[in-house]
């Protein structure tokens, strides 16, 4: 019912890797007023390859910093980062990245953003218009091939980001808290089009996110973090098959353990700054 | 009373209302004693006159071939100038702090220097124009580069685009409407520029240079259709301009 | 905590904003190298002392000028012209501005001469103002305060209808009367706009100032340069390029010091 993308067994034969992320003592710092402050703490984490991986904690527990290492924006850390068993030091085509903010440019239509992502591979001009039309197809926004960023809703745009991404074929994934800035409903919908996607394309997929339910409704495995500094409190196994029901009263379950253990982390860490504090009327 | 205003017909009469009174005022003026106050009447003959005769046309259309050899000297340079010094920090560095220095002049006070050099005429006239026009230019594609926002740069990075991938297809569309901006600005200030020169240099014809004369002969009525014309195409070129960057902008959301 | 700081960077180091920060040395140097070269290229001869006098040179006339006190005239007057001028300019400006924001009425009756009047570059009115006022000192004074007029006069009407209208429903809700509603809301929602419009029209002054300065002045730093021009001083026109140059970037550096200083508020 969904075009799959061409031939996509083809490049898996052809390359050595299908997506293996390995994380092994992985550390983090920056300076900041000219102290260093650990951001990552010892990370250590295996991506099965085809694997879907979510990301939940607090602000600042460092998993942002996590994706932009791995994507090769940030080369700066200790540790290994290894995909299919080469380091990472760079950005590469391998590794495919989609922002909280879409990031599509602005002064280029849908398909010219899109086609701009295989400037650098080698696939043949001949295929690229088939490609990103299978592509535009695959993220359900065929009809708007020719509209401009600011013309496409905040889903439909976040929808062509990650065609964009997937468009090189990347082995992995990366998803930067990708309906962050969504609404609810079209949160819901878009979270429904990435599973069916995933389950298209079979890439590894490594999402951070804020929410508990996102992580689990999509994730194979969830990574706990907790902040300051950014560690993995507890990886906690989705054992539930794809396409996955919403309802399913496991995800309920681990949804109210993971919430409890958030909540629990924040106060055992004495981080009470995303308290309000109302002044007292005595006070006034 | 709001309501009222919003028609157009009400707004057009209380408009032309000030307009009116001041032109009463000046024929009042007129009949009344001052010799060099020519009545309103006589601003319409003597563009008639002008019209006829060719001076008014001879004159604008040596203040544009001016203006616009100034805009196409002095835009392209501020333009390559620009986008240099924003991709290339050691070019900034090293031209910036001169060119920066040197735009702190008043345009029009390089005249003396430049008449000096030169000699009081055509080039000299030239040489401040496209400096005028160089400034706006330079200064808005500089910021238009070197503001670009890092997120998009990082995309390219991402998409491992090479230096000259990174210049054209993000740091040159994104710097566009700031180039754009550089150039209409470098557009009115080449138009002031022309006919400030013209005026002080009083060579050759041009608007300026029947502006001066009107003034060494007294008359009103030649000023006025000078000052008129220097109006209406300052606005006629200034609206072009607009709709030109905005047919060339359509990427973008909405337009300030 | 820390975390909070690096997360939020709330106004951190005093006074960062609103100081004069010297040029970093790397913006010294090209210009100190500069006019190296440029001195060494007049010891060597390669221009002629007629066509280009070296910094030196450029050095002595303004020593030998301030020490006749000419350049102090010169400036003083230029001075006094640009701070009279823009000053009558700036309050009427602000004022017509004003009144043309506040009133409907009032704008349908005078913006679209405003308008029109606005489309003449200022420079096309001096030969008209020399035909009236002649070429003394009231001339001066108009000149610079037409070119003060028009910039200040929108900058005070979009300043004044910029002002979001939430916030005269927060002023509602509040129950401000409307002296409170001016001194709380309308000033200072109104001081951005207009102190950016200070500053345009004040460097827009003094160009224009010099250029009427050229074309018709006993004195002031636009003569100068009209007068060594005119005797083939070229140590003299360039100092007052130079002069005119520095003025030109204190008046533009002030302004925006005191705009940085009063408006300290609102985000960078």
């Amino acid at each position: 019912m969904t075009p799959y993308p061409h031939a996509r067994e083809d490049r898996l034969s052809a390359k050595t890797g299908r997506g293996e992320l390995i994380v092994s003592d992985l550390n983090k710092s920056f300076t900041i007023n000219g102290q260093p402050r650990r951001i990552l703490d010892n990370i250590n984490l295996t991506v099965r390859p085809g694997e879907f991986v979510s990301i939940v904690g607090a602000s600042g527990c460092g998993k942002s910093t996590l994706l932009r290492l791995i994507v090769g924006l940030d080369t700066e850390y200790s540790g290994e980062l290894r995909l299919d068993g080469e380091r990472i030091a760079t950005t590469s085509l391998d590794r495919g990245i989609v922002f909280q903010d879409h990031r599509l440019f602005p002064w280029m239509t849908l398909e010219q953003n899109i086609e701009l992502a295989l400037l650098n591979t080698d696939t043949p001009r001949a295929r690229r218009a088939q490609i990103v039309a299978d592509h535009i197809a695959l993220v359900n926004l065929k009809g708007f091939e020719k509209a401009y960023p600011h013309q496409l809703s905040g889903g439909m745009a976040q929808r062509a980001a990650i065609a964009r991404a997937l468009v090189t074929e990347p082995r992995l994934l990366l998803l930067d808290e990708p309906l962050g800035a969504l609404d609810a409903l079209t949160r819901v919908h878009v979270q429904s089009e990435l599973q069916r996607i995933w389950m298209a394309q079979r890439s590894t997929m490594v999402m951070v996110t804020h929410d508990v339910e996102e992580a689990l409704y999509l994730g194979d495995r969830v990574i706990v973090m907790s902040p300051n500094p950014g560690r993995i409190r507890r990886i906690v196994e989705v054992d539930l098959p794809h396409p996955r029901d919403r309802r399913s009263p496991l995800l309920h379950r681990l949804k109210d353990e993971i919430l409890a253990e958030l909540t629990s982390g924040a106060d055992a860490d004495g981080d009470a700054g995303n308290l309000v504090h109302l002044p007292s009327r005595e006070a006034r | 009373m709001n309501s009222l205003l919003a028609r157009f017909p009400v707004r057009l009469l209380i408009g032309l209302a000030a307009p009116a009174l001041l032109i009463g005022w000046w024929q009042w003026q007129a009949s009344a004693h001052i010799v060099s106050f020519a009545p309103p009447a006589a601003v319409g003959s003597a563009l008639v006159e002008m019209l006829r005769s060719g001076d008014l046309l001879r004159d604008t259309l040596s203040t544009l071939a001016r203006a616009f050899t100034g805009l196409a000297i002095g835009a392209p340079l501020g333009v390559a100038l620009g986008i240099a010094m924003g991709i290339w920090k050691p070019v900034d560095r090293v031209l910036g702090p001169l060119l920066h220095a040197l735009r702190q002049v008043p345009m029009i006070g390089w005249l003396p220097l430049m008449g000096l050099w030169f000699g009081v005429g055509e080039g000299t006239e030239l040489i401040v124009v496209s400096m005028s026009a160089f400034f706006p230019s330079m200064l808005n594609s500089h910021a238009g580069v070197a503001e670009v926002e890092r997120r998009y740069l990082e995309v390219g990075s991402i998409l491992r685009f090479g230096t000259v991938q990174r210049i054209r297809f993000i740091l040159l569309p994104a710097a566009m409407p700031l180039v754009l901006t550089g150039i209409t600005q470098a557009l009115a200030f080449a138009w002031i520029a022309t006919i400030g020169t013209e005026l002080l240099t009083g060579a050759g014809s041009g608007l300026g240079v029947a502006m001066g004369q009107a003034q060494m002969q007294q008359r009103l009525d030649v000023m006025l259709v000078v000052i008129g014309a220097t109006a209406a195409l300052g606005f006629v070129i200034n609206h072009l301009f607009r709709r030109l960057r905005r047919s060339a902008l359509r990427w973008q959301p909405s337009l300030p | 905590m820390a975390s909070r700081a690096a997360d939020f960077p709330v106004a951190g180091g005093a006074g960062a904003g609103f100081r004069f920060r010297l040029p970093p040395v790397g913006a010294v140097v090209p210009l100190v190298a500069l006019l190296m070269a440029w001195q060494i290229a007049c010891l060597t001869g390669l221009f002629p002392p007629q066509v280009l006098v070296p910094p030196s040179g450029v050095a002595r006339a303004l020593v030998d000028m301030t020490q006749s006190g000419e350049l102090q005239r010169h400036v003083g007057d230029s001075l006094f012209r640009l701070t009279v001028g823009f000053a009558i300019g700036a309050v009427a400006g602000m004022a017509f501005g004003a009144v043309i924001a506040l009133s409907r009425l009032a704008e349908a009756a005078l913006s679209p001469l405003f308008m029109t009047l606005w489309q003449v570059p200022v420079i096309a009115f001096v030969p008209m103002m020399v035909m009236f006022l002649g070429i003394d000192e009231p001339f001066k004074l108009a000149v610079v305060a037409i070119a003060a007029f028009f910039p200040m006069a929108l900058a005070t009407f979009d300043g004044i209808r910029g002002v979001p209208r939430n916030w005269f429903e927060v002023a509602k809700v509040y129950r401000l009367r409307l002296p409170q509603l001016i001194r709380r809301i309308l000033l200072p929602a109104t001081v951005p706009a207009v102190l950016t419009g200070l500053r345009v029209s004040l460097t827009r002054a003094w160009v224009v100032l010099v250029a009427a300065e050229l074309l018709a002045a006993d004195s002031g730093i636009g003569q100068m340069m009209e007068m060594g021009r005119q005797l083939f001083q070229i140590d003299v026109v360039l100092a007052g390029v130079m002069v005119s140059g520095l003025i030109g970037f204190l008046l533009d550096r002030g302004a925006r010091w005191v705009e940085s200083r009063a408006t300290r508020w609102r985000a960078a």
